[in-house]
């Protein structure tokens, strides 16, 4: 068990729903996306969001536009679809009752009840 | 000191030293790879390629003159390269393997070898990720462990030499061993070592290759090059020396091998870079051995340049970083197109459906390559010929310049295709596609202009016609006989080659070729004595050349009692050139007398060629010898004229009815000098009575005047002149001359 291995895996689960997170606000481009995610301290490479982004558009979740840029070739904005704010209202609601989950199990500090005496004795 | 240069990127243009270039083009062929087995593939390399070209414009925007190798660094360090994205991906594969089943193909290839060698057991597959048609080879080539364009060359090789066997080997193994995505252990690839060589490095190359000495390939390529120029000094120019078969064998050695080497510099790239120098080796490309052929590089530098030595060996390492990352991905190289996931029976009848389409294509494609390789033989074996029929310097010029260029081009254009095929290298221009091309076009040219320039060659025709002086038979009975003469006869077999008919000609020589194009045609006497007419024709460019050539036609008819004995054929010489010439003899039977052929009368070939107004530029080669001009006759039959024409004394029918009634056709004419029907003939016929005409553009002139004056509506007969527009006026009164004679 690696510790780096954990935390990565941590991170990957909620990967998509950051993303969608963002997005939900309005049209984003990815690496707006990105600088988001820096901001909030979450690091995610540009090069593992485009896949994403791409699948997520593949399955209907995400739908992009064209915006001329004047520093470059036109930019893919991109906004939730119908079915992907539903999709991420699913995923905001498992995301609250993890979390509410982790959170009371990290933070309970009494200690477990003695299990030693529990064997079964018969 | 680092070149710059101009790249079109997604619609800009961007100014981008080479060296960065390649860094990118590098890490977005190893993001194709890493992506290969993803559903949006291409739309995730045009977004991640859309950001660089974002990226770039701000950079340039920003007054940078053009992009650098620490600029694309810094944007891939922040994309983050494929072996980043695993760590993520293997843990997303984890709970969600169904949709991300093709990069965890990905993931597991990247693992190191040694673990997937002992993860996977060592059998046989088709690769997935290393194929042209059926991965085949390049299964074969991971199983073997060896380059894939060797099993390819040695598979060509087989399906050329064991006439398509090879193809079905490659149907069967297609149909019977699974196929999967195998990592390639080997990496060796044949390259042009530059640091090796004397003209392109292909010798030294192949010595990296194989780890052999230099100077063996170097022999091998050499020696038949040495000998051949040797005994070309010796025996002259090869052609030049008549008895082709050792200077063709060896020419057509060394040509192999000169030809050999031409396309492998055609088709091996150089090996400029540290890891393309590796693979030449095929050493194992990892960062140890990387770093050894870098510092071995220095080691030279350093003998020059001193004390830069470490500061140098510095950049290297970091150099060496990059370029190992560079041939990670290179081992993924190669298209790999989408997964097929048929399964079981209906794959297996794809396959067999594929298979067959390829099987129908490949043996067409090869008989092609076939015909063109025998025409390229065959204008070879030719050459003997060549002396009588191409006159000057630019014939010659123009013959070689068509058998090379017109024929011999799409030949190599083809192997040279199938090789870089079989190499997988990719053309990076199409200036050798041009090269060809303008090649061909070349010797199409050359081509037509030399043979409007034969076709000139037989433009006119002439004839001469003498009557052999003869004392009567006595018993009323001729015998016609071909002298045998001393000289042998090689029969059909000729260097080689084996004509379908037996040839016009028999006994070729350095100073003549003996030709037989004889006939003896029958005709009604119109006295009582029989008359031998000998009527020698040729073609020739102008009247005069070709009467003058006519003229030089020696074929001797002697009389032994009532044997007549005709030659066996005539001679030409590279001087005269043949010109198809062709020798008739008329013999006139009178009425009441008998006539026989021997057998060996058979032996002569009337051949043809045939070039006039009607048919301009076309050949018409009439090898058919079964079309008469007079009365037919079948050797070793004995016949006597009748007023009704020949008739057999043994009263038998004759075997052909056809015959029969063309002869029927004939008297008639004769007899009723039916001009109209004349040209509702069928075309056969106008052939024969033709011949007929040319036969009698020889009657001497006084009796053909006398002739002309019996019937005024006869036009005088323009000589030698088969090809003229009046030609039909022409054979009719030649006809009717003929009829009256009878």
């Amino acid at each position: 068990m690696n510790i780096e291995n954990t935390q990565s895996q941590m991170r990957k689960g909620i990967l998509e729903f950051c993303i969608l997170s963002i997005i939900r606000r309005g049209e984003a481009y990815p690496s707006d996306i990105v600088d988001e995610m820096k901001s909030a301290n979450l690091n995610i490479l540009e090069g593992t969001l485009y896949p994403l982004l791409t699948r997520l558009k593949n399955s209907d979740m995400l739908t992009y536009r064209w915006v001329e840029s004047n520093s470059g070739p036109p930019r893919k904005y991109f906004s939730l679809t119908e079915k992907g704010l539903t999709f991420y209202k699913e995923l905001e609601s498992t995301w609250n009752e993890l979390a509410n989950a982790v959170h009371t199990l990290a933070n309970k500090t009494d200690s477990m009840p003695d299990t030693t005496n529990q064997n079964p004795s018969f | 000191m680092k070149k710059i240069i101009n790249i079109n990127f997604h619609g800009r243009v961007i100014p981008i030293e080479e060296t960065a270039y390649d860094i990118l083009k590098q890490y977005v062929d190893s993001l194709r790879k890493h992506f290969a087995n993803e559903e949006g593939r291409d739309e995730i390399i045009n977004d991640i390629e859309n950001r660089f070209a974002e990226l770039f414009s701000e950079r340039i925007q920003k007054g940078s003159t053009c992009i650098t190798d620490d600029d694309v660094n810094a944007i891939i360090v922040s994309m983050g390269r494929p072996e980043d994205f695993e760590q993520e991906d293997v843990t997303t594969n984890n709970h969600s393997s169904s949709s991300h089943a093709g990069s965890s193909t990905g993931g597991s290839q990247s693992a190191s070898q040694q673990a997937y060698v002992a993860e996977e057991p060592h059998r046989l597959y088709r690769s997935e990720n290393d194929k042209i048609l059926g991965g085949v080879c390049g299964g074969l080539a991971a199983y073997l462990r060896i380059d894939p364009a060797i099993v390819r060359i040695i598979f060509t090789i087989i399906t050329f030499g064991g006439f398509g066997s090879g193809i079905l080997l490659y149907i069967v193994l297609w149909v019977v061993v699974p196929s999967r995505t195998l990592s390639v252990n080997i990496r060796k690839r044949l390259y042009r070592n530059p640091e090796n060589k004397v003209i392109a490095g292909v010798a030294g190359g192949l010595a990296a290759y194989f780890h052999i000495e230099v100077w063996i390939p170097r022999l091998i390529f050499a020696f038949p090059l040495i000998l051949g120029i040797i005994t070309s000094i010796f025996r002259h120019t090869w052609w030049h020396d008549f008895d082709p078969t050792p200077a063709v064998l060896t020419g057509g050695f060394g040509g192999t091998l000169f030809i050999t080497y031409i396309i492998l510099w055609i088709v091996l790239p150089e090996a400029t870079t540290a890891s393309e120098k590796l693979e030449m080796r095929g050493e194992k490309v990892d960062l140890e051995s990387i770093k050894n052929t870098i510092k071995s590089d220095l080691e030279g530098f350093k003998g020059r340049a001193g004390q830069m030595g470490t500061e140098m060996k510095e950049k290297a390492q970091q150099f060496g970083q990059e370029v190992k990352k560079a041939t990670q991905n290179f081992a993924y190289e190669t298209g790999t197109t989408a997964k097929r996931s048929g399964s079981g029976l209906g794959h297996a009848i794809g396959v067999l459906f594929k298979a067959f389409f390829l099987f129908i294509a490949g043996i067409t494609a090869f008989a092609l390559i076939m015909v063109l390789i025998g025409f390229v033989f065959s204008g070879v074996g030719v050459f003997p010929f060549k002396d009588y029929i191409l006159t000057g310097f630019w014939q010659n010029f123009l013959a070689w310049t068509s058998l090379i260029l017109f024929l011999a081009i799409p030949v190599i254009a083809l192997l040279t295709w199938l090789i870089r095929r079989i190499m997988g290298v990719r053309s990076r221009s199409n200036y050798l596609g041009y090269a060809f091309g303008s090649l061909w076009t070349i010797g199409l040219i050359c081509f037509i202009i030399f043979v409007s320039m034969l076709v000139n060659n037989f433009r006119t025709r002439a004839s001469v016609e003498d009557e052999v002086p003869m004392t009567q038979p006595a018993n009323g009975k001729m015998i016609v006989k071909v002298a045998e003469e001393k000289t042998s006869y090689y029969g059909s077999d000729w260097f080689g080659f084996n004509w379908d008919n037996d040839p016009p000609f028999y006994s070729l020589n350095e100073d003549s070729v003996m030709m037989n194009t004889v006939r003896v045609n029958l005709i009604k006497s119109k006295d009582q004595d029989y008359h031998i007419h000998r009527i020698k024709f040729s073609h020739g460019n102008n009247p005069g050349v070709a009467k003058d050539l006519a003229n030089q036609i020696q074929f001797n008819i002697s009389q032994t009692d009532s044997v007549l004995y005709l030659a066996e054929g005539f001679a030409i010489t590279p001087r005269q050139k043949f010109r198809n010439q062709q020798v008739l003899v008329v013999i006139e039977v009178p009425v009441g007398k008998r006539i026989m052929m021997e057998r060996n009368v058979d032996d002569y070939r009337w051949f043809n060629i045939e070039i006039n107004r009607r048919h301009r530029g076309g050949w018409e080669l009439d090898w058919n010898d079964d079309w008469n001009n007079s009365y037919s006759w079948d050797s070793n039959v004995e016949y006597v004229m009748t007023d009704h024409g020949l008739e057999r004394t043994d009263k038998k029918k004759d075997n052909s009815d056809e015959e029969g009634d063309n002869q029927e056709k004939n008297n008639g004419y004769r007899y009723k000098n039916k001009t109209d029907s004349f040209k509702q003939k069928s075309k056969k016929d106008t052939v024969q009575v033709k011949s007929v005409s040319e036969a009698m553009n020889t009657v001497p002139e006084k009796e053909k005047a006398g002739l002309i004056a019996e019937k005024q509506t006869i036009k005088p007969i323009p000589q030698n002149n088969p090809r003229q527009k009046e030609g039909a006026d022409h054979e009719l009164s030649a006809f009717y001359i003929l009829s009256k004679m009878m």
